[in-house]
């Protein structure tokens, strides 16, 4: 038994809607299981609430009791808006409240050798500032390199996590494209799969099937474009997209401009992901960025082969093209996505033997031997 | 007193110092500062006797359980003795090695023993990145190497690591060492060299990590260079030698007689390059002496090596060991790196239809293979790009006259008297470039070298202002034909000496009276203020003693880099942008003014020309300005010319009524509505474009909002047919309003009208018999633009030469992006037609094509004439995620080949394709570009710009 630590983890909001909150609880569970001490801790309310459960084997605190004004992007003369010089002072203050609460839960820290993890970039801007002497600091990006790079994130990812203990991608092709970018704090710690299937997917039902947010980044677009040249050809096939989005109207509209039901095709949110897994023989994930898919994991435990972009490292990381787990297509290649969903559809011992190589290779990632490996970084960092 | 610790630290990082106490301390704090804190350092000093003993005495005295000193009882002269003392007092279970001028990223030794400790790895290799002291610039050292996290089984998985020779950078298991007992040799330079070759020949396991690990400290200008720094001299390469050959020993015994050669070609490549580097500059005995000191072991080298190696070092090791030290001066002149200026001194030669570096050696077969330099191209590249510099041979004053004399290869004798050149010598004031003065040369042409004399009265002509301008730079600008160059000048040391030329500052002769020659860092000459006449010398006098007071100096500090902070500033985007935005944008739009851009600048030419043409010759008023990319050379002379991205730039398209381009002005350049776009776009589509690219579909919603912008700015796109309305415009979600009136460009193929341009483009490509002319133009492959090669020819030439040599003539046009090198041997049959600008005439002067996707088709259609679509990767490139809008196959007004067979086989029926395929080349011409009729140029200026015309 390695000793037992208090672990911090700081994350936007303890209860928002997403799969980076749920990674957020799942780890906390994990840990507090093992033994250690977790206190989560949000920045400020959720936006999107999502209830987690009140019995929590972890206490959970929020720095901030309302949302924070936000700092938005000035450029020539509006730089010089008092207004603006203004609210940035508030903010400042409203800042520095929350580190000073976040110090205060510090000190809370029973024995040393605890671990401060900050698990979103945002949150990351309160752990720097916070006084975290002899802990140990962790910066985690949920996102591929790529995906950070193209966003406001990646110039505070180095300004923040460039002094911490290390930043952990999710995969070690991140890393190292973190380590050709100049920081040299970096390590990989993919996340746990929590799925246990309760029914397995026998592979013949005529269903493909996604569980997306409807929005551009999810590339629902591109499965529909697609979809309109597999559908016609299979048309006792159908594809469910799970969800809900803000493209969700323009999705409609194309699909019926390229002569696809769209009634058939949306299925609106569901909670019931086993249902959704358990009734289909395909999985698709036609996003343009990510990180490490709990999507494909889930997939891939129930058994279901998965057709999806290579978009970033954690893909690969997942899925052995036409090996185990499924096929994957070069970002972008919407005719070569279609080929894959045919010849899945066409091919039921391609399907099955893809589905189950993939349900043995995740296990790699069973919460056990997750948290094992966040063990022995604990203890590296210790050295 | 210190009691031993109960467990031994994970790692031992051995120091190295001689007579460094300015910077040891900093190396030393590298290493306490380190993450891991299981660390102990052994501080080595070779016998120092400056104050390095007192600093790390007192370093000890702060850390006693982390710090030791060993001090060698005398001065070894090298590295390997005292880092030998070091591994034998180490206590770690790793090692790892630092030079006193160096430092450690934080990180480094838990990365290198958390991947040590994770791959049972004997050694493992992190990034190195040497950093300039004085400029602050960083750069990997071999990136390539250090990529990604990976394990290698030994050193037959990956021989390149042979290029990384330091030993610093990397992280090995004391018990490894001491296995294989591996030392440091203690009486030679380069003995990084052979350790870390031993080490990778006996590792177990070599792993590799991508994060930083090892800050490389060059100080450039220190007096006290460091001592593997001090090349160039005789020992040096000696013992470079002397080492190598043990290397060789070692590759033997441990049987990896396979991994010499690759050993070989980094020999070549890397360490006999730097020994010889900048060797035309030594005196000629010490180039024969250093020659002949790495003569005997090249010899020893198999010839593969030479062969195998890169281009230009393997031809300076070659004629290194032919003993031709001339010509080994020749090679160094030429591929030269930063910060010096490279220029071509060779007398190249054309032998059996291939150019040659040299007629020297060319008997001897490796010799020929070696020297064979037609693939650099030197035969038909511009001017500009052949590196061409100048001697200054003498200079002569008579009187208030000065003559200066020089002289330059003459490339191929490409320079001839019927050419026409000209040259002036130009003197540019070396910061702003806002001072210039030309004084005219006269040239002697011969077919080795061009001799030039200038004869003027320097305090006539040379006007600086003095103080502000203290340099100046001086070139030789060329100019043949269309062509030209500006030469860099070198010169011998009493030359430069000589180089004196009186000048008349603006401000008053008290700042300066002389412009005085001078040899810059980049070893050409140069001009700089200089005082020589005694109230000259008073005055500098007085100036520098003003500079030298705390006050002045500080003053002039702070002008100085507020000068250098403004410039820098200046050329920023992001400044650039804001000016455009706030002030070009606001300022009142010039009537009449019409921004012209083909292909980013790239040329002068296409459908942006045709409107230009159109315009000057229905006598519209109107001011043109012409956008060119690197050189203004081919660009019409009556127009105002700006450079792409500079200010001027900038502001023209700010101001301008019209903005006309064939493909896209920057993107994050916005349009104000008073300004009228006219995309004429450069062809119709084949392959899939814009949002149907996959690349595009791929992007984030904030790149395809960029782009979509940029598209929005037209607020006129021209079609050449329906097609067109389907594909393109659909593709790329044009939303401006299409103008059905086919392209400018075209309008020739259809009407003729410019032979006076065409009968030109004739003569210049000598086309004067009455062979029949075929071109072949393949489309835009990203692969080829960054290859050395360029573009590959997928047929073969000698057998298209063999057949039709003496009935037709083959263009080679690649994309304008992409280079391509014919060797001369093709010269009766094939012509390289890569630098002409415009694509039109030559499509005119063809009596039939070959291509093979490009757009070209679509144009090439309307001259009625015989067409082979030459495709050996067709399903590859139309099966890939590029995808097409229509099959190829079924629609060609031509037959498709695949194979170079198939290609010579069409190619000797073009009668008969002319007319098989007549039918066909209708059909095609009505389905994609029914618009072009020959009207476009004319339908675009009375649309715009004829007076009392409707404005867009």
């Amino acid at each position: 038994m390695a000793e037992t630590r208090d672990i911090f983890i700081i994350c936007n909001s303890v209860n928002e809607l997403g799969g980076l909150t749920q990674w957020v609880h799942d780890i906390s569970r994990l840990f507090t299981a093992r033994g250690h001490r977790v206190r989560l801790i949000g920045v400020e309310p959720a936006t999107d609430y999502r209830d987690f459960g009140s019995d929590l084997p972890y206490p959970t605190f929020t720095l901030h009791e309302d949302h924070l004004p936000r700092r938005r992007k000035a450029t020539g003369a509006a730089l010089l808006n008092p207004g603006r010089s203004l609210m940035l002072r508030k903010r400042q203050q409203i800042f520095e409240g929350g580190v000073r609460r976040l110090n205060e839960l510090l000190r809370t820290a029973e024995s040393p050798g605890a671990v401060v993890i900050a698990s979103q970039v945002w949150a990351g801007e309160w752990v720097a500032a916070a006084d975290t002497t002899g802990m140990q600091v962790i910066g985690m990006s949920h996102e591929s390199f790529e995906a950070c790079r193209n966003s406001s994130r990646y110039n505070r990812v180095l300004k923040f996590y460039g002094g911490m203990d290390i930043h952990l991608s999710l995969t070690d092709a991140d890393a190292d494209a973190w380590a050709r970018a100049g920081m040299s704090n970096v390590g990989a710690m993919p996340n746990p799969l929590m799925t246990v299937p309760k029914t397995l997917p026998t592979l013949d039902e005529k269903t493909v099937v996604t569980l997306r947010r409807l929005s551009h980044d999810k590339g629902i677009d591109m499965l529909i474009e697609a979809w309109a040249q597999v559908g016609p050809q299979h048309p006792d096939w159908r594809l469910k997209i799970f969800g809900a989005g803000p493209d969700e109207q323009a999705l409609r509209t194309q699909a019926r401009s390229l002569g696809l039901d769209d009634t058939a095709l949306f299925q609106g949110k569901t909670s019931d992901i086993d249902g959704a897994l358990s009734s289909a023989s395909v999985y698709a994930l036609p996003s343009r960025e990510e990180g490490f898919p709990i999507a494909v994991m889930e997939a891939m435990a129930y058994g279901l082969p998965t057709v999806a972009f290579d978009c970033a490292p954690g893909i690969r990381e997942l899925i052995d093209d036409e090996v185990s787990g499924g096929l994957v297509v070069t970002p972008g290649n919407v005719s070569g996505f279609a080929i894959g969903l045919n010849r899945l559809i066409e091919d039921r011992e391609l399907r099955v033997r893809l589905g189950s190589a993939g349900r043995e290779s995740v296990q790699r990632f069973s919460p056990d031997s997750i948290v094992d490996r966040w063990e022995s970084l604990f203890a590296l960092l210790d050295r | 007193m210190t009691s031993p610790q109960p467990r031994p630290p994970d790692v031992t990082v051995v120091v190295i110092v001689y007579n460094d106490a300015a910077r040891i301390e900093t190396a030393v704090r590298s290493v306490l500062n380190q993450s891991l804190r299981s660390h102990e350092v052994i501080v080595c000093d070779d016998h120092s006797t400056d104050g390095t003993q007192a600093v790390v005495e007192r370093l000890v005295a702060e850390h006693p359980d982390v710090v030791r000193y060993i001090r060698l009882e005398a001065n070894s002269g090298h590295c390997g003795a005292p880092r030998n003392r070091g591994v034998a007092a180490a206590r770690g279970r790793f090692i790892m090695f630092l030079d006193s001028d160096d430092t450690l990223d934080q990180h480094a030794c838990r990365n290198m023993v958390s991947m040590a400790e994770q791959s049972h790895a004997d050694m493992v290799i992190g990034r190195c990145v040497r950093h300039d002291v004085a400029t602050g610039k960083e750069t990997s050292w071999m990136p390539w190497l250090v990529q990604r996290k990976v394990v290698y089984e030994s050193l037959h998985d990956q021989p390149e690591l042979l290029y990384d020779v330091l030993s610093t950078n990397k992280l090995y298991r004391h018990d490894f060492l001491t296995r294989e007992n591996l030392v440091f040799l203690e009486d030679r330079l380069y003995e990084d060299n052979l350790f870390s070759a031993h080490a990778y020949l006996a590792a177990k396991k070599i792993a590799i990590i991508p994060q930083r690990i090892y800050t490389w400290n060059i100080e450039r200008k220190a007096a006290n260079l460091s001592i593997t720094r001090r090349a160039a001299d005789i020992r040096n390469i000696t013992d470079r030698i002397i080492v190598t050959r043990k290397i060789d020993d070692l590759l033997t015994k441990h049987d990896a007689g396979d991994l010499r050669l690759q050993k070989d070609i980094r020999f070549i490549e890397n360490d006999l390059r730097v020994h010889l580097a900048r060797l035309g500059t030594l005196p000629e005995e010490n180039q024969r002496a250093l020659v002949d000191a790495a003569r005997p072991y090249l010899e020893t080298l198999q010839p593969e090596a030479f062969l195998q190696a890169k281009p230009l070092p393997a031809m300076a090791a070659y004629l290194a060991r032919q003993g031709d030290y001339h010509g080994v001066a020749t090679v160094h002149d030429y591929m030269v790196g930063k910060p010096f200026q490279p220029h071509l001194t060779a007398d190249l030669v054309v032998h059996d239809g291939r150019v040659y570096w040299s007629d020297r050696h060319l008997d001897d077969e490796v010799g020929r293979a070696v020297l064979d330099v037609t693939e650099l191209g030197l035969q038909d590249r511009p001017l500009s790009k052949l590196r061409l510099g100048s001697r200054i041979d003498s200079v002569h004053r008579d009187g208030d006259s000065v003559t200066i004399a020089g002289s330059f290869v003459n490339p191929l004798g490409r320079i001839t008297v019927e050419s026409a050149p000209k040259a002036q010598l130009v003197f540019a004031e070396r910061r702003s470039k806002r001072r210039v003065f030309k004084a005219r040369a006269q040239l002697v042409v011969d077919e080795q070298r061009v001799g030039w004399t200038v004869t003027f009265e320097p305090e006539k002509l040379l006007r600086p202002v003095g103080l502000i301008d203290p340099n100046y730079s001086v070139r030789l600008h060329l100019a043949v034909g269309t062509d030209s160059a500006d030469l860099a000048l070198f010169a011998e040391d009493e030359v430069t000496e000589a180089l004196r030329l009186p000048a008349r500052p603006k401000l008053t002769r008290l700042t300066a009276d002389l412009l005085q020659g001078y040899r810059t860092d980049s070893g050409n000459v140069a001009l700089r203020l200089d005082a020589d006449g005694s109230a000259a010398k008073l005055g500098t006098a007085a100036i520098s003693g003003v500079r030298n007071t705390s006050i002045g100096s500080r003053a002039w500090e702070r002008a100085a880099e507020l000068q250098s902070s403004l410039r820098q500033r200046r050329n920023k985007r992001a400044t650039k942008l804001s000016w455009y935005e706030n002030v070009f944008l606001k300022m009142p739009v010039k009537k009449g003014t019409v921004v012209f851009e083909s292909h980013m600048g790239k040329q002068f030419s296409d459908s942006p020309r045709a409107i230009y043409e159109e315009m000057e010759r229905q006598g519209i008023k109107f001011t043109p300005i012409w956008v060119y990319a690197t050189h203004p050379t081919g660009f019409p002379s009556d127009a105002k010319l700006v450079k792409r991205n500079s200010w001027a730039y900038l502001q023209a398209l700010g101001q301008a009524e019209f903005w006309i381009d064939n493909q896209g002005f920057p993107h994050d350049l916005r349009k104000r509505p008073e300004t009228t776009y006219i995309q004429t776009w450069h062809g119709s589509a084949f392959k899939k474009m814009g949002f149907d690219e996959a690349t595009i579909k791929a992007q984030t919603e904030q790149s395809q909002q960029r782009l979509q912008r940029a598209i929005d700015r037209f607020d006129v796109f021209l079609v050449r047919s329906e097609h067109d309305v389907r594909t393109l415009t659909q593709g790329m979600r044009v939303g401006a309003e299409l103008l059905r009136v086919g392209y400018p460009r075209n309008d020739a193929l259809v009407n003729g009208g410019n032979e006076a341009e065409v009968a030109k483009l004739r003569k210049s490509l000598g086309l004067t018999d009455g062979r029949k002319v075929v071109l072949y133009a393949p489309t835009f492959r990203p692969e080829e633009v960054n290859r050395k090669s360029g573009l590959e020819l997928p047929f073969d030439l000698d057998e298209f030469v063999h057949r039709f040599g003496d009935d037709a003539v083959l263009l080679v046009r690649p994309h304008y992006l992409v280079s391509f090198a014919l060797p001369p041997a093709y010269g009766h049959s094939v012509r390289n037609v890569a630098n002409v600008h415009d694509v039109t005439p030559l499509m005119q002067i063809s009596d039939a094509l070959i291509t093979d996707y490009s757009s070209l088709m679509f144009d090439y259609s309307l001259l009625n004439r015989p067409m082979i679509f030459h495709v050996p990767d067709y399903d590859d490139y139309v099966g890939s995620s590029r995808g097409s809008y229509f099959d190829l196959g079924s629609i060609a007004p031509g037959p498709l080949t695949r194979t170079s067979e198939d290609l010579i086989a069409a190619l000797s029926d073009l009668d008969g394709n002319a007319e098989a395929y007549a039918g066909k080349r209708r059909e095609f011409v009505a389905q994609y570009g029914e618009f072009d009729t020959g009207q476009a140029a004319k339908a675009v200026v009375d649309r715009f710009f004829r007076s009392g015309a409707r404005r867009g």
